[in-house]
């Protein structure tokens, strides 16, 4: 049975793209068919770390223009990964930036139909067991059309007091209201952090209170990570790595949920 | 602030109250709920939608749970029936025709007939 899973966050920098595509990559390395769809439109990023420039962005699905199976780059022979690796990409150039922006409401109903369209023809065409949706923070029509296509939303928090309040909101006025199951991921906390709260469980049960959502994962804050931001994806490349592991624990989590 | 505000009993009374508030009107809409189904009777929804306004996400956030739930139901299927959307939704199929028929009356969504059959649809 497939499973179809957004990762959002109030504010930017949260590293949902790096754990979306090393969880991608992860569960293809483990044999599954994975779908990645850059849901970021106002920020893409996937292209980048993928080096890609399709024939068909996501953003000419949206318009009608192909197909979403169209949009799809296969990049598991690539990294040479037993399962697949579909990535959809969003188009990063100045124009379709300015186009997304100036969409009206007629435009977005037509977007959130495509896009639960989309996702069951990607699950019934490809035979994916993870389709995976990385989205633009905050309540964006283009991350909340994604997110009401999802069975499972992750928050990706860091654990500063900004991304707190917001969560919270996020959780009681969109995740509720959208009756999507939902959990929080942490993201770059650093280990004095965890230390100063009594250690990681503590800090996790404190953070799960807070937002009133289960905690499905933690990832202490490592400053190579940012350095190698959008070169590596360690769940291939480096799978002993303490992030691999993080990342290995999360898919485990979301498995189960 | 008067000494009474804060006395800790009168607090505590007030909180007791405010749940059994919140139960009693739990009860209500249940019971709303049941009445409706029994007498498949339309109710126009309070919540103020301006006419014509189209089903994009926002519009589905401020609408109230149940009609949501439709909403929600009906963006995911594309068209359907009302007895298609019961079996998606889970709910009878009178209370759904009757939330469908709210959402039709607010303009989030349309209605057509196929032969015998009336199929909903969100227009794009």
């Amino acid at each position: 049975m497939s499973k179809t899973l957004a990762f959002h966050s109030y504010k930017g920098g949260t590293g949902k793209t790096s754990l979306v595509v090393n969880l991608g990559a992860l569960y293809a390395k483990q044999g599954a068919n994975v779908c990645l769809l850059d849901y970021d439109f106002r920020a893409p990023s996937l292209n980048v770390l993928f080096k890609r420039k399709p024939e068909f962005w996501l953003n000419d699905y949206l318009e009608g223009k192909c197909g979403i199976v169209d949009t799809l780059v296969d990049e598991a022979e690539r990294f040479k990964l037993p399962g697949k690796l579909w990535v959809g990409f969003s188009n990063p150039s100045l124009e379709s930036l300015k186009d997304i922006m100036s969409k009206d409401r007629r435009w977005e109903v037509k977007a959130l139909t495509r896009t639960l369209a989309g996702k069951k023809e990607i699950i019934e065409k490809k035979g994916v067991d993870y389709l995976i949706f990385d989205t633009s923070p905050g309540a964006q029509y283009s991350s909340i059309n994604a997110l009401a296509g999802a069975d499972l939303v992750s928050l990706v928090m860091k654990a500063d007091e900004f991304d707190l309040e917001g969560t919270k909101e996020l959780s009681k006025g969109v995740y509720e209201a959208l009756g999507r199951k939902s959990g929080v991921i942490l993201n770059k906390i650093p280990m004095e952090q965890i230390a100063a709260s009594g250690g990681a469980e503590k800090f996790g049960k404190q953070i799960e209170a807070d937002v009133g959502l289960p905690l499905v994962g933690m990832i202490p804050c490592m400053c190579e990570l940012m350095a190698a931001g959008g070169k590596v994806i360690y769940t291939i490349e480096k799978p002993d790595h303490a992030f691999s592991k993080s990342v290995a624990q999360i898919a485990e989590s979301l498995k189960k949920m | 602030m008067s000494s009474k505000s804060t006395d800790p009993a009168l607090i505590d009374l007030l909180r007791k109250l405010n749940r059994n508030m919140e139960l009693v009107s739990k009860k209500l809409d249940k019971l709303i709920e049941v009445q409706r189904s029994a007498s498949g009777q339309m109710i126009r929804h309070p919540v103020a939608v301006p006419e014509d306004s189209p089903l994009d996400v926002t519009t589905l956030l401020s609408l109230p749970d149940h009609l949501r739930k439709s909403a929600l139901a009906l963006a995911n299927l594309g068209e359907a029936t009302a007895t298609d959307m019961s079996k998606e939704t889970g709910r009878v199929r009178a209370v759904e025709s009757d939330y469908l028929n709210q959402l039709v009356a607010m303009g989030l969504i349309k209605k057509k007939r196929k032969g015998r059959d009336v199929y909903f649809y969100v227009e794009t």
